[in-house]
């Protein structure tokens, strides 16, 4: 009786949950339909109120870096995302639209650029095309320590005034206030998404050596911006107080201020709990927790970042920037496709990420606007079976009857599998799981963890101990990935070397070949897509999404693949 | 003792020389440099990579790089951060204020504590109230700081709503007035019992184990003997002998307040040194985490100075030179 009454409970419990699961993953997509449920999707869609002060949660100390020129890490990042903006903008498709700049070419190597008149800095000054070519000399300065060279490089008469040959970058030619003429060094499809697109103060920085500028307080206490709020207060390491821009070029912003607040990662889901943080960024393992809580909606959107796993198939060679391949432990593909097929990529992402991703299927993230759809290319599904056979097929079998399959040679076989190690303590468990699921398949796998700052260098220096590696990477707006794929990049960690994948990578940049459609570009990157995940040079594992709390009264907040939308347009209803 | 003093003062030359080569040497062990771990292709370039680790000289051998920072050590130049991109002095400067004043708190919470309960365990000792306040005390002693600060957050912040759970002040307050003054008191509170109270075992007990050994001697039973009360006794006769012992302690307090905690720090989001000094290790940032080593060394070396000095003040039975 007792027993019985229990599993009555115990499913009771299960529907009961099952209904509240129900209803709050109808708030998440639920706009407002006027039912008075007391839902809590409703409160974000209500009326704007005039003014308010939002607290902004971040999880990392920032490190005050509040120079778009200057900037190492995302947390400063999303301080500067507040109180300055970008000349030029992306918009879903991640194709850039005019936003204070608008720009005419011809043949994609001499580009006018148009800036809106009337647009103030925050310290009252307007801003003119002398301010983004003062950014752009700033950066090609010999003296300058920040990591944005690349940026400016492509401009014509930037490396003369990089080793300090040149006083200026003979490519800018400043038409008047408003207009300014760049020339690039060749015409490229992707100029215009590589330059540099922030303007740096000229009245602030003028008098400061370039060397002294990114320690300087005009960068660290009193940063200004062309956004639509401005730094009004920094205690260092802790918070800071931005307070609305009057004189903002697209009108008031509807906020009186916004309190960037630091937290602890132990103290996130109580401190939104409690309510007293209205906008924070989660890291996945906060997620399931925040989303139960009733006073907060969670947005999940795309990032455009992935995790694979690579094969190292040979050597970089730094001095003559080539690649040998030279190491023919998995040269065989049928290997790598065992080792592919052998990985249950869902199981993987529910229990390491909490679900909070996406298996991905080849070397862009999804929502890019190159990405292959998955008919287009090879896809490796969980298939244990299907894994074993190739491992037959290969030559891999078990000859010695220990459980684990011999290489062709009757040698035993160890695959080793390297993960980087921080004080994140599920790094280990989630390498753990890969090599289970190679030794589930036959494989004998050995895992090794090396510390974080070690391993990026033995995975550059093709060290010999990494055999199959971890690793993530991250797309920009530039679709262009041949830093990470061409045969002579030192970024192509796998040390895949393919004349077909670079002519692929090469006539996507090709004026002569893609000219002005985007179509066409797709369709060359489409190629390239199918060709990598058919050689295998690594396993794509899964992409992530970003994860951000929103408090009930906060409302105007949209995301999509670029991030959230400008705070100029939030708001609060209460 | 001026004699002694100097003494001691130039004996500490050759120790801190031996520390910083100590510490050089195993910050430089550590894997990596602080242009290593994580890379972003979309912020980083290799040739930016290379000119940097070429300009910090992290590509010269050993002792050149050693001698390049001592001799600018001395000269009072601590370097700049790699990680902050500021003079070391003035990061350190930025965080100190808070890390004294967390300390300063704490060590007060400390001594009050600590004074008090020394004191009545030492003059009832093996009573109910001496076992319970030892109890207590190794408790205090027993429950680490990280589950301690989480718990006070748990319960004052989120349950009870008291007290903040993050920051040294709140923004919004102008610097310098009086309720500027009492958010920073208000912030400061929690982390500092938290540091303060679990520390105050070792004081209790040594205070009270003296008392106890000090109220058998000879010149006890004298002053009894003569009439004098009880509590001018304890207050005055035993309690200036108990204190001695105590005064060791002091010279590490010293170095303590400035270290800060580094776990409490990081719990409560105070940024301090010791949230400094931790973020320095794990980011390779050499010049700041040097230079706080270092001070720290001298912290320690000069408070044992004091503290031998203090002897000499507290008991002048104890004679320096």
């Amino acid at each position: 009786m007792k027993k019985k009454s229990l599993l009555l409970m115990l499913s009771m419990l299960l529907v009961l949950s099952a209904f509240l699961a129900a209803c709050s993953s109808d708030s998440g997509s639920d706009t407002n339909d006027g039912d008075a449920d007391g839902d809590q999707a409703e409160a974000p869609a209500g009326e704007p109120a005039e003014g308010g002060t939002i607290t902004y949660g971040i999880e990392a100390v920032p490190e005050g870096l509040f120079n778009w020129a200057f900037y190492g890490i995302a947390t400063d990042k999303e301080v500067l995302d507040l109180f300055d903006e970008s000349l030029i903008t992306y918009d879903e498709n991640l194709t850039p639209q005019p936003h204070i700049a608008s720009w005419e070419t011809e043949d994609n190597k001499v580009y006018t650029f148009t800036f809106e008149q009337g647009v103030k800095w925050h310290d009252g000054e307007e801003l003119t095309v002398h301010d983004w070519v003062f950014a752009l000399e700033t950066i090609a300065d010999p003296d300058y320590d920040g990591p944005r060279y690349t940026n400016v490089q492509t401009i014509e008469g930037a490396p003369a005034k990089n080793d300090g040959s040149a006083e200026t970058i003979s490519g800018i030619n400043v038409i008047d206030d408003y207009t300014v003429e760049i020339t690039f060094d060749e015409a490229r499809v992707n100029n215009l998404e590589n330059v540099w697109q922030y303007p740096m103060s000229r009245a602030q920085f003028a008098d400061i050596p370039v060397a002294e500028m990114s320690a300087s307080p005009q960068v660290r206490q009193n940063p200004v911006g062309i956004g639509p709020f401005k730094v009004e207060n920094i205690v260092p390491g802790e918070s800071i107080e931005l307070v609305k821009f009057d004189d903002y070029w697209q009108g008031e912003p509807k906020l009186d201020s916004i309190i960037v607040q630091v937290l602890d990662s132990s103290t996130v889901v109580g401190a939104i709990g409690q309510g007293d943080i209205d906008m924070i960024d989660l890291a996945p393992v906060n997620g399931q927790e925040v989303e139960a809580l009733d006073n907060i909606t969670v947005e999940v959107y795309p990032a455009l970042t992935y995790y694979y796993v690579g094969f190292k198939l040979g050597t970089f060679n730094a001095q003559t920037n080539e690649i040998t391949e030279d190491k023919d432990k998995y040269a065989d593909l049928n290997l790598r496709k065992a080792m592919a097929h052998a990985i249950n990529r869902e199981e993987w992402i529910e229990a390491f990420f909490f679900g909070y991703g996406l298996p991905v299927n080849g070397p862009v993230p999804s929502n890019h606007w190159i990405a292959a759809d998955s008919e287009d290319v090879n896809v490796y599904d969980y298939d244990p079976e299907l894994a074993k056979q190739l491992l037959e097929e290969a030559g891999y079998v078990d000859v010695d009857g220990d459980g684990f399959v011999e290489d062709p040679n009757g040698e035993p076989f160890v695959a080793k599998f390297s993960h980087y190690a921080t004080s994140n303590p599920t790094f280990e468990a989630r390498s753990q799981a890969i090599v289970q699921y190679w030794n589930d398949i036959g494989i004998n796998a050995e895992l090794e963890m090396t510390e974080v700052n070690l391993y990026y260098e033995m995975v550059e220096k093709d060290d010999p101990s990494i055999e199959t590696f971890f690793g993530g990477w991250g797309t920009g707006t530039d679709p262009d990935p041949t830093a990470l794929w061409g045969s002579d990049q030192i970024w192509n960690y796998p040390r895949w070397k393919n004349e077909e994948s670079d002519k692929l990578l090469a006539d996507a940049l090709n004026l002569e070949i893609v000219g002005e459609d985007q179509d066409v570009r797709k369709d060359l990157y489409v190629q390239w897509q199918e060709l990598v995940t058919s050689e295998v040079p690594m396993i794509f594992i899964a992409e992530l999404q970003d994860i951000t709390a929103l408090s009930n009264r906060m409302g105007g907040v949209t995301f999509d693949v670029s991030g959230k939308n400008s705070p100029y347009e939030w708001f609060v209803t209460e | 003792m001026l004699k002694y003093t100097i003494r001691r003062i130039l004996g500490m030359i050759p120790m801190l020389l031996l520390i910083s080569i100590v510490v050089f040497l195993l910050a430089k062990a550590m894997p990596g440099d602080s242009l290593s771990g994580e890379i972003d292709p979309n912020n980083t370039d290799p040739e930016y990579i290379e000119d940097m680790r070429e300009r910090l000289g992290y590509n010269d051998p050993l002792p050149v790089q050693y001698f390049n920072w001592i001799s600018n050590f001395v000269q009072g130049d601590f370097g700049k951060s790699t990680r902050y991109k500021m003079p070391v002095s003035d990061l350190i400067l930025e965080k100190l204020p808070n890390t004294v004043f967390l300390g300063v708190s704490s060590l007060l919470i400390t001594y009050i504590l600590a004074f008090s309960m020394g004191i009545i365990a030492g003059r009832k000792p093996y009573t109910i109230g001496d076992h319970i306040i030892g109890g207590l005390n190794y408790l205090g002693l027993a429950i680490p700081s990280f589950i301690a600060g989480v718990f006070a957050i748990y319960i004052f912040s989120f349950n009870l709503g008291w007290i903040p759970y993050s920051g040294s002040v709140d923004i919004r307050l102008t610097q310098g007035t009086f309720e500027y003054w009492m958010s920073r008191i208000h912030h400061v509170i929690m982390p500092a019992i938290v540091l303060g109270a679990l520390s105050t075992a070792s004081y209790t007990q040594f205070l009270r184990n003296d008392i106890i050994e000090n109220s058998r001697k000879d010149f006890v039973r004298t002053a009894r003997a003569k009439g004098t009360p009880t509590s001018k006794i304890y207050n005055v006769h035993i309690l200036r002998n108990s204190i001695i012992p105590l005064v060791t302690f002091l010279g590490f307090d010293i170095a303590t307040i400035i270290s800060g905690a580094i776990i409490t720090e990081t719990i409560f989001t105070y940024p301090g040194i010791g949230q400094l000094f931790i973020d320095s290790v794990f980011n390779r940032d050499y010049p700041t985490l040097m230079a706080i080593t270092m001070m720290l060394s001298v912290l320690t070396l000069a408070g044992n100075l004091v503290a031998d000095i203090l002897y000499g003040v507290v008991d002048p039975r104890i004679r320096l030179d």
